[in-house]
């Protein structure tokens, strides 16, 4: 088997994940989750520590058993088949290379388990290293590789076999911030060079953003968006998903009418009449609800098309590309605005009252209240 | 201008030196001794013979029970560490609530006096017929060390990234593929210190061998100790300085095999 035979690989499978549940004792760790997973796909699933998202990928990987729910893999039920048998690859986020083995023996590893001849083990881990870039790398010993080098010869074990499928637990959290956006770039080509299909688990939403095709948000084992970066952050489900990507001001306000437009008190006694699509989430008249929006859609200045509100400053942040201003509303609600470049800007100071413009399309209400 | 005599840390110097003493003059002592013509124990030692070695290995009895000591520290040996480990990693791995109760068990042995464990072992051993047998002696013996195989184990084990057989899981081996191929090589230094702490444990262990000993099956201990009621020949120090030297080079051992499981 050569290099070339060794990237040309079967196409991933299909995931379908159904009514998943895992209970510890008392606590639901994951609680009804669906996920339909295309094949080769790319899915993340994200979400803060304790949302369940390690417990799912470890029930796909056959390290738990869940206590109800089914897991197929095209269409084969995988729920209670042990790990062994899964021929899923799996990378870990501590690497885990087997420290009294070469590099070569640990990527040859999974192919001894499935009791290939040597020579031939020996000529796929080799192409599996030359996949991910250490070709040459088979004799040093796991400690004598940097940390990203060692995850990408945790990236090769996981792939010699050929799996259909690959399992990520935060498998880039251990390195540094620039070892890490490269790694991201690697896996990416891996991805879309194998057609595997990926389920990566990550707390960095920047990284699930970036890399996912669809990203499943995760809160108390439960999903509570799954969608595409751009639907995620631009039209957050709930929310916890608006407070969860990207940054996102909130105002707490009333509904006053519910018709053609959705009319809304503001804290400060202004009345605004926001299109219904506003409404992310059905909202009826009497109810709490909250006005977010991103700070990168406020527009210095009064503007037509949007709302108009007046924010007293309390911090100018210069930041490269961007100005981040920090201010009150008038009934105390901090407002933040990502302002692009700094041509006009050079005579705000902290103190100053500014006007900023909320285009109409970039605000959402949701029900309830944030504080 | 000299600086100031600290008492304290003087008083503490002689104290440590004091100590060491007491532990290693009995040993310096006994050698001497073992090379003495006197014809019984006696010190300063007087002259220089071998003969008292000599008289050790030519002497059927004393074969006899070196080779019964040898054979039940071997068999000891084998079974405190395979049980030992097995146990430690059940403990450490272990999910059961009953992991606590379990690591004081094995490691009670060590709390227990030896002399009411020998006592109840006799009882038992009596009825049962294993008293003065081989299999009795390595009962005893492997209880008795279990506790010093759990604790080198235990600190190996606990150095072992548990994602590692998961990962060899992953990879398509078995729960049992994933232990022999992963673990057990990372832990195979420590595993051999542990057997050889338990066979010189068990080697020179006398209060249950005391206990247990029949009237031809006699451990190298229990034999040595009725020599020294009956004859108090330098035969006993000529023992008692192989005795050392077999201690010193498996405590070497033990350390060469332990500084190269850290290194790597």
């Amino acid at each position: 088997m050569n290099i070339a035979s060794a990237r040309q690989s079967a196409s991933g499978a299909s995931i379908r994940i159904s009514r998943l549940e895992k209970r510890f004792g008392a606590v639901s760790a994951v609680d009804g989750v669906d996920i339909d997973i295309a094949a080769g796909e790319f899915i993340a699933l994200l979400g803060p520590s304790g949302s369940g998202k390690t417990t799912i990928l470890m029930s796909v990987a056959g390290f738990e058993f869940p206590t109800s729910g089914t897991i197929h893999v095209d269409s084969e039920d995988l729920t209670y088949v042990p790990s062994n048998r899964r021929n899923l690859g799996m990378v870990f986020q501590n690497y885990t290379l087997f420290p009294h083995m070469s590099i070569l023996d640990n990527v040859a590893f999974p192919l001894k388990m499935r009791g290939l001849r040597t020579a031939e083990r020996h000529a796929r881990a080799e192409a599996a290293l030359a996949t991910v870039r250490l070709a040459g790398y088979g004799q040093r010993r796991p400690n004598e590789l940097s940390g990203g080098q060692q995850q990408r010869v945790a990236l090769a074990r996981a792939i010699v076999y050929q799996p259909r499928v690959l399992l990520m637990d935060e498998p880039l959290s251990a390195l540094d911030k620039n070892l890490r956006e490269d790694m991201q770039l690697e896996i990416k080509r891996l991805h879309a060079e194998l057609g595997i299909t990926v389920i990566f688990v990550t707390h960095d939403q920047s990284e699930a953003l970036t890399m996912a095709d669809r990203i499943a948000v995760l809160r108390d084992g439960k999903i509570q968006q799954i969608g595409p970066a751009r639907q995620l952050y631009e039209r957050p489900a709930n929310l916890f998903t608006a407070g969860f990507i990207g940054e996102m001001n909130f105002v707490d306000v009333r509904i006053e009418s519910v018709g053609d437009d959705v009319a809304v008190a503001l804290p400060w006694g202004e009345t605004w009449r926001l299109p219904a699509a506003a409404a992310v989430e059905p909202v009826a008249a009497g109810e709490a609800a909250v006005l977010a929006v991103r700070p990168e859609r406020l527009q210095l200045g009064a503007n037509p098309g949007g709302q108009v509100i007046t924010v007293t400053l309390s911090d100018i942040v210069y930041a490269g590309a961007a100005l981040l201003l920090i201010g009150r509303l008038p009934d105390g609600t901090e407002m933040r605005a990502r302002i692009p470049g700094a041509s006009q800007l050079s005579s705000l100071a902290p103190g100053n009252v500014a006007s900023f413009t909320i285009p109409t399309e970039a605000m959402l209400l949701y029900r309830g209240k944030r504080r | 201008m000299k600086p100031p005599t600290d008492r304290g840390s003087l008083a503490l110097g002689a104290y440590v030196y004091a100590v060491l003493a007491f532990i290693i003059v009995p040993l310096v002592i006994v050698i001497p001794m073992s090379f003495s013509q006197n014809d019984y124990l006696a010190f300063p030692p007087s002259g220089f013979t071998l003969k008292w070695y000599s008289e050790y290995f030519d002497s059927r009895q004393w074969r006899a029970a070196t080779w019964l000591s040898v054979q039940v520290a071997l068999l000891t040996a084998l079974f405190a560490s395979v049980i030992g480990t097995a146990a430690t990693y059940a403990m450490i791995r272990g999910r059961s609530r009953l992991v606590t109760a379990f690591q004081i068990l094995l490691i009670g042995p060590i709390i227990v006096p030896h002399i009411a464990l020998a006592v109840g072992l006799y009882l038992f051993f009596q009825t049962i017929g294993l008293s003065g047998t081989i299999p009795g002696f390595v009962l005893a013996h492997t209880v008795l060390t279990l506790p010093f195989v759990v604790f080198t184990m235990a600190a190996a084990l606990g150095k072992v990234d548990p994602n590692l057989e998961a990962a060899a899981m992953s990879c398509g081996a078995t729960r049992f593929q994933a232990f022999r191929l992963i673990t057990l090589p990372l832990v195979l230094p420590s595993l051999a210190s542990s057997a050889l702490f338990a066979f010189i444990i068990s080697f020179d262990e006398p209060v249950v061998s005391f206990f247990l000993s029949g009237v031809r099956q006699k451990t190298l201990p229990r034999r040595m100790f009725e020599d020294i009621e009956q004859n108090l020949t330098p035969v006993i120090p000529a023992i008692a300085t192989l005795l050392i030297v077999l201690s010193i080079l498996i405590l070497l051992g033990a350390h060469v095999l332990r500084s190269r499981s850290v290194t790597r």
